[in-house]
């Protein structure tokens, strides 16, 4: 019998074309970056594009929890330790750096990160956006590593104890950081130069929390960020990794009689999930110019689970949405605008989409009909007794929380993607070249 | 040697609210197995009820005496009954419909509840966003004082309160019919239904008395802690209920012995940590037993490990 | 190995108590290659903890397991899996909400290689290596006869489809050994005519042994070669099907003593 190795030795493309498929998700990220930074960002107001940018953040946080909560079906709320791990070690080597290598703590980039007023003068990139990128990266890697030595004991627990061991996970992250000493203010940066580095880098300001960085994030970056965070999720999803991701959510027992090593998939998707989340807190502490440990406790975290569960256990595109609407919803309840309009719109799609595939879910068009009449019915009560919705926002999370589990255990999408949910599940995988048995291993 | 003994006897104390607590997380945990996320927020309603109904009284105005005892235990009645009733509505409405669904979504809905309780709790037509001071309900004097340690009315009040209602617990479980029924369910809800005990009811039941165990131990923390409340949606309360679990867990959870247990270890760890180590960790402290418990030993020190049938 | 004759599955003397519940005792087995073996026994008498003892997810207290001179003991279920030892389940385990066809592709997770950084960058050998596993898992389907069902969710199937969807998909991690448990359990006369027929056809095409539990002793008796009979965790008889059907202890166990 011809074993899997040799067949798919004898059927991998040209070792060439590995260049195109690689890169482009790193050009994909690069056009939409420049999309957002060039045309989006200058047209619209500019509230509408600093909550654009925290809907970015949030969408890596999103996405990367589902790799543990959505594909590996392990509850992890500890989201937002590994989210301050990595802001505080980015925002460390970057306010270090800056003084370090530049003399002092501001701002030292180019027209990409500029997040001043007025146009800014110089290139597009300057020596800056190098250090504030490396920075993420290692602030990614650093949140990799913790959740490396997280994941690695931890997971051999059952679902709910694992969820109590990275909640403390968290609490423990944020104490610490809040014990460590004062940072070096930026006056005194002649001081920090020659202090070394080892000892500047616990130095992160502890319960005032870590200030005054040089403010780099920018639309650029964040969806450049955003981009290649889908297109990895994406990509790990449809493959092996994500079948044995999937596996271990479904059955762990027949997970392991299958041949997956169910301890080292957990720690993988662990380690993925901090990495985008280690990430996304550079981002975030270098979008706000400071980081806080008491802003990243179990709320933050219990923020991401939110997104994910709304968004569906393990639908990438579900979680982006969640992400962008939980963003959107604390504005949009300040003055909520007539809802009828959208729902009917959203009535109307469905009917034409269902009607198109010849499927109609007769449930979904009612269900859609009675939220839409709820919702204005609520609103135009709210409007009547001058009760401003955004404060009651959270109220609505929980009580959607609580009916989405009893009615819809799987989210919104559950693990499809917005453009399954008509189509079949899974689309035939690769181009199977030759007739199925043909040139198959299966025939002795 | 008095800083000896004056952490042993707060480690205790503070250990006797987090094994009250503690019952509440063990014994839904033993009946459903799944962690109510929604039990600290019952403990900080248990806070904010006694306030709220000793003001009702017109107990603990500015200049008024201390009340006498009975008033004090009419307010305890108050609070254990509004958060018993609480806790019924909430596994009625909110746990009941996931009796077969898996755990996750059950401890999803647990975050939920947490949630709504915490942010119902601020509005301002329930206790307000700003944190409020507590009444005075017991006479806050020193009772005695044993090798320099002040033994205050409070401190007796809360281990002596706490004794009675873990001895009734134990009375309720191990003595009557309704405990045998309890521990049937624990063990297996099905045939415990096909043996004719009614399981909604004895779940349901189970809840009323770990939701007012929990509002005991809101009551006596605000005896002991006659300071200011803080909101319900602050980060204090998950914490204190997180340890409380943490006990539950160290105990050996399910286990009503071992969440007694657990909640004085975890009191005198915190304590003596504090005391001796650094009170900067306090909460690091805690997890960081957790995390070596689940490790070593995930059952806990008095319970059982459990295998999966294949 | 002393004993002369080779066998791919060497099972000596394996013996779990759990409590004081002597679930196994004394346990062995040597199934030659490409044999076809059956294991039966009432209810309870430890067979589907002989297979949980063989795959790992039980640790035997005595006894060794061998497949193809290499010894299991000791192995977690996974590398017991990788060395080809593979099996189905009692109560079905397929992973309900992933469709047909990934359900059979999980199987063949175990003979590639997954780097994070293959994935992600899809390298040449991950596009082929995914290619691969398609095909196999196609062509797999194809000879059970699911290929039309391939984008349906496993837990959609029909029963009877559902079981054979458990073969396929342990036979998608290459084994050496295949243990079924309870395969025709819930099929009709029809089906379970079928499965025989199936359960051959599986051995000679992939030239490997297969051990099965089954109750159905019209099936036991004319598909295999070889039947061990367990009662009470306790090899009561074992040799050819005749032999062991006119076995009084066997005719004791399932009818009673007098």
């Amino acid at each position: 019998m011809k074993t899997l190795i040799n067949q798919a030795r004898a059927l991998s493309p040209a070792a060439w074309s590995v260049i195109p498929r690689a890169l482009w998700p790193v050009a994909a990220g690069l056009a939409v970056a420049v999309l957002m930074h060039a045309v989006v960002g200058p047209n619209v107001p500019g509230f509408t594009a600093k909550m654009m940018l925290v809907a970015g953040i949030n969408i890596i946080l999103a996405v990367s929890l589902t790799v543990v909560n959505g594909f590996t079906g392990q509850f992890s709320m500890g989201h937002a330790g590994f989210m301050a791990v990595g802001g505080y070690v980015a925002a460390s080597i970057t306010y270090y750096g800056s003084i370090k290598f530049f003399g002092s703590a501001d701002f030292a980039g180019g027209a990409l990160s500029w997040t001043g007023s007025g146009p800014h003068g110089g290139g597009p990139l300057g020596k800056g956006d190098l250090l504030f990128m490396g920075s993420c990266l290692v602030g990614g890697l650093a949140a990799a590593g913790a959740g490396y030595i997280v994941g690695l004991p931890s997971l051999r627990l059952r679902g709910d104890y694992l969820a109590i061991v990275t909640l403390g996970f968290g609490e423990i992250v944020r104490v610490l950081l809040q014990g460590t000493p004062d940072q070096v203010q930026p006056w005194r940066a002649a001081e920090a130069a020659e202090t070394p580095w080892y000892s500047l880098m616990l130095k992160l300001g502890g319960p005032k929390g870590f200030n005054l960085l040089p403010t780099y994030t920018t639309l650029f970056w964040v969806y450049l960020f955003v981009t290649i965070t889908l297109i990895v999720c994406y990509r790990l999803k449809n493959s092996s990794t994500g079948r044995a991701f999937l596996s271990i959510r479904e059955d762990e027992i027949a997970s392991q009689a299958m041949g997956v090593d169910v301890t080292r998939y957990k720690v993988r998707a662990f380690v993925i999930a901090s990495f985008f989340a280690g990430t996304a807190g550079g981002l975030y502490a270098m979008d706000i110019g400071a980081i806080s440990a008491s802003d990243l406790g179990f709320l933050k975290s219990f923020e991401c689970i939110i997104m994910v569960v709304l968004g569906g256990m393990g639908s990438i595109s579900g979680a982006t949405l969640a992400a962008i609407i939980l963003t959107a919803l604390p504005e949009i309840l300040r003055e909520l605008p007539p809802v009828w309009p959208a729902g009917l719109a959203l009535l109307a799609v469905m009917a034409v989409v269902q009607g198109a595939h010849r499927r109609w879910h007769p449930r979904s068009l009612v269900v859609v009909a009675a939220v839409t009449l709820v919702a204005e019915l609520g609103r135009r009560y709210c409007a009547s007794q001058g009760i401003n919705l955004a404060e009651y926002r959270m109220i609505l999370y929980a009580l959607l929380l609580i009916v989405m589990m009893i009615s819809r255990p799987q989210g919104l999408l559950g693990v499809r993607e917005v453009w399954e949910i008509f189509g079949r599940r899974a689309r035939r995988p690769g181009a199977v070249a030759s007739p199925p048995g043909a040139s198959s291993g299966v025939s002795p | 040697m008095t800083q000896f003994l004056q952490t042993l006897f707060d480690g205790v104390t503070v250990g006797c609210l987090y094994a009250l607590i503690a019952l509440g997380y063990t014994m839904v945990y033993g009946i459903l197995k799944f962690i109510n996320f929604a039990h600290s927020d019952v403990f900080a309603l248990g806070v904010w009820m006694s306030i709220t109904i000793a003001g009702w009284m017109g107990i603990g105005a500015a200049g008024q005496p201390t009340p006498p005892l009975y008033l004090a235990l009419l307010v305890l009645l108050g609070t254990m009954v509004t958060c018993g009733a609480v806790g019924f509505t909430v596994e009625r409405l909110a746990y009941r419909p996931l009796r077969r669904a898996p755990r996750l979504n059950v401890l999803i809905t647990a975050i939920g509840v947490s949630l709504l309780l915490q942010n119902l709790g601020q509005r301002p037509f329930m206790f307000g966003p700003y944190p409020r001071s507590l009444p005075t309900l017991v006479e806050s004097g020193t009772l005695f004082t044993v090798m320099g340690v002040p033994v205050r009315v409070s401190d007796v009040a809360v281990i002596g309160m706490a004794l009675v209602l873990m001895t009734a617990l134990q009375i309720l479980i191990f003595r009557t019919k309704f405990g045998s029924a309890m521990r049937a369910v624990s063990f297996n809800t099905r045939t415990a239904s096909l043996m004719g005990i009614n399981a909604d009811r004895v779940i349901s039941i189970t809840f009323i008395v770990g939701t007012m165990l929990a509002a005991a131990a809101g009551f006596l923390y605000g005896m002991k802690y006659g300071g200011q409340a803080k909101q319900t949606a602050d980060s204090m309360w998950v914490m204190l209920g997180l340890k409380a679990f943490v006990a539950a867990v160290v105990g050996g959870i399910g286990n009503v012995r071992g969440a007694v247990l657990g909640g004085l270890l975890i009191g005198l760890i915190e304590f003596f940590g504090v005391a001796y180590l650094s009170s900067q960790y306090r909460d690091a402290y805690v997890f960081a037993i957790l995390i070596a418990v689940l490790l070593l030993r995930p059952e806990g020190v008095l319970g059982r490990a459990t295998v999966e049938k294949v | 190995m002393t004993d002369p004759s080779p066998a791919v599955l060497d099972v000596r003397d394996i013996s779990i108590s759990f409590g004081g519940l002597k679930a196994v005792q004394g346990f062995s087995l040597r199934i030659p290659p490409r044999a076809l073996y059956g294991l039966i026994g009432p209810n309870g008498a430890g067979k589907t903890t002989c297979f949980n003892l063989l795959t790992g997810v039980y640790r035997p207290d005595s006894g060794t397991v061998a497949l193809d001179g290499q010894r299991l003991n000791g192995r977690k279920p996974h590398q017991i899996a990788a060395a080809g030892l593979s099996r189905t389940f009692q109560n079905i385990r397929l992973f309900g909400d992933l469709s047909v066809f990934d359900n059979v592709r999980l199987g063949c997770h175990l003979r590639g290689s997954h780097s994070i950084s293959g994935t992600v960058l899809r390298t040449s050998y991950h596009v082929g290596q995914e290619r691969a596993i398609a095909e196999r898992t196609f062509a797999l389907l194809e000879l059970f006869g699911l290929a039309g069902r391939s984008f349906e969710q496993a837990r959609n199937l029909p029963y009877g489809d559902q079981r054979r969807l458990e073969i396929a998909r342990a036979l998608a991690t290459e084994p050496k050994v295949l243990l079924l448990d309870e395969p025709a359990a819930g099929m009709n006369p029809q089906e379970k005519v079928e499965l025989r027929a199936l359960i051959r056809d599986v051995r000679d095409r992939f030239g490997l042994a297969i051990l099965l539990i089954e109750h159905d002793m019209g099936v036991v008796m004319n598909l295999c070669e070889h039947i061990t009979v367990l009662n009470f965790g306790e090899t009561i008889a074992t040799g050819s099907p005749e032999a062991v059907q006119n076995d009084p202890k066997v005719v004791e166990a399932y009818l009673g003593t007098e």
